[in-house]
């Protein structure tokens, strides 16, 4: 069965290429009908994956290249564990929902945008599903590509060439540190297999120079494509430019990649070489988590572009989800992984809901469309749910990843981070609900200046014939799904148990490289705490009474105003929109990351 | 071996992230991508680099002979074709923003900000 694991990766990506070499003669329905067949054939085999990994971790040497237990990998290897296989089946969900919400969304090219969108998808489940460091980076850089392309869909208009052109510099800066940290690695260890490495750099012990800069590479260059400041500019220009089915895919999986990969390098690679240095790692990794996670939700209450409204708020929750990476224990982990996934189907419907007022409304800024939102019930209904769904209340939602997270820091010692997360949270739901109060209800004042201006989109002209009903449909069900996945509790368990399997990296060496079964985990319970509870509720008010207050801020004195608007400015200024301040940026965190990575791990 | 190439790799790294930073020419600013992806081709043949090697092609020559290595060769490969895409992409992404703004400036590509 282990001819699965390549399976799920490949299928889109020959499909993929198949499409663009027949699509052009081929019905626009046909193309449609063989692209959504694929995705949720892939999606099967997904979700079968997850169902087998549940008591193992599946493996596949490539091309029969299996290692004699003990002897040197030649081959290339896919290693599945449930964390793995959850995540390549929650792309290629996505990716179903968002070929379905484009059937008739995207009309130009129509097979083009059907092959860049299966190569994205595949490349994102090869990515997950590789134990193999330079495959991880050929995967990382094809999902680019296709990313790069995507958001320039809309080549016609000014601002996607921007926001490509932004987002494809950032992150192929980001794969170069990558890249030097994999040929450092190759040079101290001479191997690219990531079990491999780990255990060579184990027994090697030596924590040297070369080690530590490799990881600060290797973590810096996956913190681009995780959009953590200071490498976070990209996104929010990407996320404004793309069509908003492909937002989804970029919210709800692509960035969290990164901190997937982060985790990944760190338990497989360096725990065991850098195990001694936790504390210095988990510092730098929280407050990097932290700062973005507050800087996010800042951001994201001063933008009108409801895209890119969301593209801020996708940054918070970004920070929370590297903040339970930066614990270095299974609960924070366990609590990221049930996060990402409310999170994703949530964010994906309110992305979907914008691509809807697009086309019926043909805006996407909040004041603009003020109380034109009201013919859509449906769009409306999403957005409710979905912003529900983000303010965490008790059992619904992001509840149960937000009381993992604030048990496992709680546990570690951190007390003021489920503030932190409360604050990201609060911030950048209020937004959400402050700009669907407006649009859809009418609410709140005609003007307000610290909203930034941006560029309107208009509805491409293939746009306008889009089946509402199936959009509206397909939008729905995933604010749904967003919501009542907090509701299964059962899942927090589950989730902790896989990732006590996901941090035992020296595990997972004996089963790639010995073929042995993995260690069994005891089954886990999981209580939600009162304290979890607390800030649930703490959460869910808040994010509803900012949000209807934040309606009505010109009501405040103009003092209170103008002190906001000049203590903002300088914010505001950093997002300039110019390539080049992305990559100093970038170089400056970079460089700031690595010094004290280099100062404290020795 | 000497320490020359690793100086080298770094030496381009900078210089390209420093062209990046301060390019005021999109065309420019690719090809400063691409001295930056130049300086991860000579770090991984570095890497693999064995005094008096020859070329890992073991058609004509004995398997006992010394060569450099293959791996980080085709890694160079895979990495050139890579780039290749993304240079093709961003000078693209170029042409159609002169179409745009008349100018191949970044500073020019004011839509997004704040």
């Amino acid at each position: 069965m282990t001819w699965l694991l390549p399976i799920v990766a490949a299928l889109p990506l020959l499909v993929a290429a198949l499409l663009a070499l027949v699509g052009k003669w081929l019905p626009h329905r046909a193309a449609d009908v063989a692209a959504l067949t694929v995705a949720g054939g892939a999606l099967v085999l997904g979700l079968i994956l997850v169902a087998r990994t549940a008591d193992r971790i599946v493996t596949h040497w490539f091309g029969g290249w299996r290692p004699r237990a003990g002897s040197f990998p030649v081959g290339i290897v896919f290693a599945a564990d449930r964390i793995g296989a959850a995540f390549a089946a929650l792309v290629l969900l996505l990716l179903l929902a968002s070929l379905l919400y484009s059937w008739r969304y995207v009309e130009d090219e129509h097979h083009l945008y059907l092959v860049l969108m299966l190569a994205f998808g595949g490349g994102m489940a090869g990515f997950v599903l590789t134990g193999d460091l330079f495959n991880m980076f050929v995967f990382f850089e094809l999902m680019s590509v296709a990313a790069f392309a995507l958001t320039a869909y809309k080549v016609e208009e000014a601002s996607p060439l921007q926001g490509a052109f932004n987002f494809a510099v950032s992150n192929t800066v980001g794969a170069f540190f990558v890249l030097f940290g994999i040929a450092l690695l190759y040079g101290r260890t001479g191997s690219l297999n990531l079990a491999e490495i780990g255990l060579r750099l184990t027994n090697d012990g030596r924590h040297d120079a070369l080690v530590v800069v490799a990881f600060s590479l290797l973590t810096c260059g996956f913190l681009v494509k995780a959009a953590m400041v200071p490498f976070h500019f990209w996104l929010a220009d990407a996320h404004a430019t793309a069509p908003a089915p492909v937002c989804v895919l970029f919210s709800g999986v692509m960035v969290e990649l990164g901190i997937y990969a982060v985790a990944r390098i760190y338990w497989t690679v360096f725990d065991g070489v850098l195990g001694e240095f936790q504390h210095p790692i988990r510092d730098v990794l929280l407050a990097v988590g932290c700062v973005t996670a507050v800087l996010g939700a800042v951001m994201c209450g001063m933008q009108r572009h409801l895209k890119r409204l969301l593209a801020f708020s996708t940054i918070a929750h970004a920070g929370c989800f590297l903040i339970g990476i930066a614990l270095l224990t299974p609960d924070g982990l366990a609590g990221s992984a049930v996060y990402v996934l409310a999170h994703a189907f949530a964010k994906g419907a309110l992305f979907l809901a914008g691509g809807i007022l697009l086309v019926a409304r043909d805006d996407i800024d909040e004041l603009l469309l003020q109380g034109r939102g009201r013919g859509l019930p449906v769009a409306a209904t999403a957005w409710l749910v979905a912003a529900l769904a983000l303010a965490s209340p008790p059992f619904l939602g992001t509840f149960t990843g937000h009381a993992l997270l604030d048990d496992a820091a709680s546990v570690a010692g951190y007390w003021w981070v489920p503030a932190v997360i409360a604050f990201a949270t609060i911030g950048s739901t209020a937004a959400i609900v402050r700009s669907g109060a407006r649009v859809f209800l009418g609410w709140g004042e005609r003007d307000d200046p610290l909203l930034s201006e941006q560029p309107s989109e208009s509805a491409a002209p293939g746009e306008q014939q889009a089946s509402l009903a199936l959009m509206q449909g397909v939008t729905l069900v995933l604010a749904t799904a967003g919501l009542v996945v907090g509701a299964l509790t059962g899942l927090a368990a589950r989730a902790v148990e896989a990732a006590h399997r996901f941090v035992d990296g020296a595990d997972y060496a004996r089963v790639v490289l010995d073929h042995r079964p993995p260690v069994p985990v005891p089954p886990e319970t999981w209580h939600t705490t009162t304290l979890s509870i607390a800030w649930a509720l703490v959460t869910f008010a808040g994010s509803f009474t900012l949000g209807f207050a934040s309606l009505y801020r010109q009501r405040l004195p103009g003092a209170v105003t103008g002190a906001l608007a000049r203590g903002l400015a300088p914010l505001r200024a950093v997002h300039s929109g110019h390539v080049g301040d992305y990559v100093a940026w970038l170089t400056f965190g970079t460089t700031v990351i690595g010094g004290v990575f280099a100062l404290t791990l020795r | 071996m000497s320490v020359l190439p690793y100086l080298l790799a770094a030496w381009l790294l900078v210089i390209g992230l420093y062209g990046i930073v301060s390019s005021r020419n999109l065309i420019h600013l690719t090809v400063c991508v691409s001295v930056c992806q130049s300086a991860t081709y000579v770090l991984l043949l570095a890497i693999g680099y064995k005094q008096r090697g020859t070329a890992p092609v073991f058609a004509d020559i004995p398997t006992s002979r010394r060569t450099v290595d293959p791996v980080v060769q085709s890694l160079t490969l895979t990495d050139i074709v890579v780039a290749v895409a993304v240079s093709a992409l961003l000078l693209s992404l170029a042409l159609k923003a002169f179409d745009h703004h008349g100018s191949l400036d970044p500073a020019e590509m004011t839509e997004l900000q704040g």
